[in-house]
């Protein structure tokens, strides 16, 4: 019997009039990295931050249903021992950390272990440290962040997650700016977590990362549409089926791929036909 | 759990020697910009007993003068002891202010306390001269007390406008809003009673004249309360920096803290306006200017802001006393054009280095 | 004298009240507070002009050892050491002057401050023509002037000063219309003000009624409805050149009839003191000069 890191029941939100998740009930088990993917405004962002309990009733819109972490309700778990179990990473958060040296924003992610108003012990120097040599950013830790380009700060938010040491680990969208080989380390880092008994769960739009992990749940129109494992043709059809058909997965040396189908859809052919100056009409 | 090392070959003993000497060189900068600005202020303060408008005779005849006496020890040493803790004060509430509205341009005056305090000054300087029984029941609690009711009052007014402390924007508009009716009220008591115009333009310019060992401790007792505060709760503004979804991701208690450091604000704010008029951009400056010399976090941060704004503000205070002497300068002035000279030369150097503000 | 013993018996009565130890002075001021002086004080600091120039009218110019930046009148206070202004005193300056009492208005800050430091502290402040009765008494008493030589007497001679104004006054400028401007604004004198007193005892009406409070801030289009036939103004800064927009359509502006007061007589103007009657004399002089 797999042990159920989060468990979501009737997931609603939504923001003023407009619904982004309606009903969802997910079961995320630990042990494994579940990639969840979809189609732009299918509610991946909204759907990650309620499983992580950052989304709250009452910021201009209404969050219902139940989430549990570890089997205990989210609402139940005090703040810090929440923080202490389940690390969140977010998208685009705005922030005015520009002064913050890379090392002091590593920092920033041991604050749940940290004793109120103590200075930070030589365990969390050890685990920053360990965070910033894992993505790569140890070199430069005293550089401020405004001097930063846009891979290398992304790799430094990564390593304030990392940092936390949290058994279950939520990333939305974890490689914006990053190049290849940063890619590939970070797939590495998440592959050694999960090795370690950790739980990652990942919003990424690549879908050939995506691909990568154990298991995919694809969202579209604030549904969850299928969750099952990554090798799973049943989850290739319902991939392929979701982007309109607009990729294909394939195999090449034991890891699947998306690859995008460049021939012209039916839709996309007619357009091009009403274009032409003259010609017959027609299909 | 820990992390798996990229390359198994660093031995984790390493670790944490290698991380305690990382402790930045901000940190030995942080340390002797502290120390600095205490030496300074400690001269600053010899400085300020010097100064006035009976110069330093004053000082050499303490000994056998009475009136030098009292003139050196109940009247400069005040005054330059106020100076510096309401320096202290604004220059806390502006790092508090930057912190929690993420802004670098915020100041401790951004949740109305200046307009409350104005208006709670002209309502007393208005009603004392209207009829007795106010007179006697205002003389007790004074210009001052009604101003930092005024500051306090409008700090609550703005809360209860954007209810609560959990939307920064929202608390940022309220107090923008909170700030120009009440300037509108200001006016409004100012027409009604115009005589008071020249007392209010006294105040509004800010000066240490009134500020006797009384308002001394009143000021150091609030520093006390509010720093105290801050430090508790600085570190909810470092959770901040990374955003308000990954603070509350990372545990922290964001209303509850929030809540904290706006009355901490408000509490300095209130206290330095209410003894000491408006005086601007001490609050705004010492904040940037700490963080020129030294990049530190929030717990920090707060108090060299504090220790910065106490000898900004005294240093002031002393030029404008000796600029014109025997005559005096408004403070509120010096630090006006100071301080604005300084946001100009910062901004200049921002934009060549190419970074935003 | 005819009886030399009567001589001896009226010397040694005056001299034996002469010697009589004065009654201690309970002085109650205008913030209602009460204070008790064993004797008249010596060194006055004064921080409002109206009330140096009551002392000097008192004949006890020769106690001021301080006064503020506007005090100018008598020559003599011009050689006084100045402490600031009444507003935004200087504290360190008052108390090396070492003063028995310092003179201020009911709405300076400075009281509290002063008081603190162990200084006493008068706050006067005049504003309606019987404030200026009451202050002459309180000042006169504080300053153990016998109210018969002292401030009974510098009434009388204000009243028949203003009396005599009144009527150096031409018939034709009997009930003319007038409006005091006392500061660009337009600050308007009202009949209530000291000033507006003066001028209704001169004769003249003001445009602006009793009901409007004493120093109300007007709208230019007020003046235009009421037509004054004669415009004052009283500020220092002589800014007759610039005018409200619509008032080039008034008479009095079309024809001149602008009393405009310059630096020393709008300092007689606006203070309400003793010179009140030079006041009343400046202005019906003016408007004599204009009325229609």
């Amino acid at each position: 019997m797999k042990k159920i890191a989060i468990s979501a029941r009737g997931i609603s939100a939504s923001i003023g009039n407009a619904s982004i998740l309606q009903g969802i009930d997910l079961d995320l088990p630990a042990g494994r990295w579940t990639s969840v993917v979809g189609p732009n405004g299918a509610g991946k962002s909204t759907l990650l931050k309620v499983l992580a309990g950052v989304l709250r009733a009452g910021r201009a819109g209404r969050v219902e249903g139940e989430v549990r972490l570890n089997g205990t309700l989210l609402n139940h778990l005090p703040g810090r021992e929440r923080a202490r179990q389940m690390a969140w990473l977010g998208q685009n958060e705005e922030t005015s950390a520009d002064e913050l040296t890379a090392y002091d924003a590593a920092m920033l992610g041991r604050l749940p272990h940290q004793p109120w108003m103590a200075p930070p012990s030589a365990a969390d120097h050890a685990a920053v440290e360990q965070a910033l040599r894992t993505t790569q950013a140890w070199d430069w830790r005293h550089r401020p962040l405004s001097q930063l380009s846009g891979g290398e700060r992304q790799r430094v938010l990564l390593a304030r997650a990392l940092a936390v040491q949290a058994p279950v680990l939520l990333m939305d969208e974890p490689l914006v700016n990053l190049d290849p080989p940063h890619q590939a380390d970070w797939l590495h880092t998440v592959r050694a977590l999960i090795a370690a008994g950790g739980t990652v769960v990942s919003v990424l739009h690549e879908v050939t990362l995506a691909l990568q992990a154990d298991a995919m749940v694809v969202v579209a129109g604030g549904r969850v549409l299928h969750h099952g494992d990554c090798g799973d043709a049943a989850t290739h059809a319902v991939l392929e089926a979701v982007f309109d058909h607009r990729i294909r997965v394939r195999q090449l040396d034991g890891q699947w791929l998306a690859l995008p189908r460049i021939e012209a859809a039916a839709g996309a052919a007619a357009a091009a036909t009403a274009l032409r100056p003259t010609g017959p009409k027609g299909d | 759990m820990p992390l798996p090392a990229p390359d198994a070959a660093r031995p984790a003993a390493a670790a944490p020697a290698a991380a305690a000497a990382a402790a930045p060189a901000a940190t030995h900068r942080a340390g002797w910009l502290a120390v600095g600005l205490l030496v300074a202020s400690a001269l600053l303060m010899l400085l300020g007993a010097s100064v006035g408008s009976t110069g330093f005779d004053s000082v050499l005849r303490m000994a056998h003068d009475p009136v030098a006496l009292q003139i050196v020890w109940d009247i400069r040493l005040p005054r330059t002891a106020g100076a510096w803790l309401a320096g202290a004060l604004l220059g806390l509430a502006g790092a508090v202010a930057q912190g929690l509205f993420r802004n670098p341009l915020a100041d401790p005056y951004l949740l109305g306390s200046a307009s409350g305090a104005a208006l709670g000054g002209a309502l007393a300087m208005a009603f004392f001269g209207v009829s007795p029984t106010a007179a006697q029941w205002l003389a007790r609690v004074g210009v001052t007390g009604m101003a930092f009711l005024g500051a306090t009052g409008a700090v609550l007014l703005t809360l209860a406008l954007a209810r609560g402390v959990q939307h920064t924007l929202r608390l940022l508009l309220a107090g923008v809003i909170v700030g120009v009716v009440l300037g509108a009220a200001r006016d409004l008591v100012e027409l009604a009673s115009p005589d008071i115009l020249q007392a209010m333009q006294a105040f509004t310019l800010g000066s240490t004249s009134f500020v006797g060992w009384v308002a001394c401790a009143l000021m150091a007792a609030a520093w006390a309360l509010s720093a105290g505060a801050a430090w508790a709760l600085a570190r909810a503004l470092d959770g901040l920096t990374l955003g308000e979804a990954t603070a509350a991701s990372l545990g922290l208690p964001l209303g509850p803290m929030r809540a904290g450091l706006v009355a901490a604000m408000a509490l300095a704010t209130g206290t330095a306006v209410a003894q000491t008029g408006l005086i601007a951009f001490v609050g705004l400056a010492a904040p940037h200017l700490v963080r020129s010399i030294a990049r530190v976090t929030h717990q920090r941060h707060v108090l060299l802001s504090s220790l910065m704004g106490a000898t900004l503000l005294l240093a002031a205070d002393i030029l404008a006393r000796w600029a014109l002497a025997p005559q005096e300068l408004p403070v509120g002035v010096l630090t006006a054009a100071l301080g604005g000279s300084y946001l100009l030369w910062l901004m200049h150097r921002r934009s060549v280095q190419g970074g935003a503000l | 004298m005819p009886c030399p013993i009567l001589t001896l018996l009226t010397t040694s009565l005056v001299l034996a009240t002469a010697t009589l130890p004065a009654v201690a002075m309970d002085i109650t001021d205008a913030r209602g507070r009460t204070q008790s002086f064993p004797k008249p004080p010596d060194r006055i600091v004064s921080l409002l002009p109206s009330l140096t120039e009551t002392v000097c009218a008192l004949d006890q110019c020769h106690r001021l050892v301080g006064v503020d930046r506007y005090s100018n009148w008598p020559e003599a206070v011009q050689r006084l050491p100045q402490v600031g202004g009444g507003i935004d005193p200087n504290i360190e300056a008052i108390v090396a002057l070492k003063p028995d009492v310092v003179l201020l208005a009911a709405s300076s800050r400075a009281s509290d401050r002063l008081e603190a430091l162990g200084i006493k502290v008068v706050a006067l402040e005049p504003k309606t023509h019987a404030d200026v009765r009451r202050v002459l008494a309180t000042m006169g008493q504080l300053l153990g002037v016998p109210a018969a030589q002292g401030a009974d007497r510098v009434w009388r001679v204000i009243d028949a000063g203003v009396q005599a104004a009144t009527q150096s006054l031409p018939a034709r400028a009997q009930n003319v219309r007038v409006y005091f401007e006392v500061s660009r604004g337009p600050y308007a004198a009202g009949e209530s003000s000291f000033i507006g007193e003066t001028l209704t005892r001169l004769g003249v009406r003001n445009v602006v009624p009793a009901a409007l409070g004493p120093f109300p801030r007007l709208n230019p289009e007020f003046v235009v409805r009421a037509r004054p036939q004669i415009i004052l103004i009283g500020n220092r800064s002589m800014q007759q050149a610039v005018f409200y927009p619509g008032w080039d359509s008034l008479p009095a502006v079309r024809d001149n009839r602008i009393c405009a007061f310059g630096p020393g007589e709008a300092d007689v103007v606006v203070r309400p003191g003793p010179r009140m009657a030079e006041a009343a004399r400046i202005m019906a002089r003016c408007i004599a000069d204009k009325a229609p």
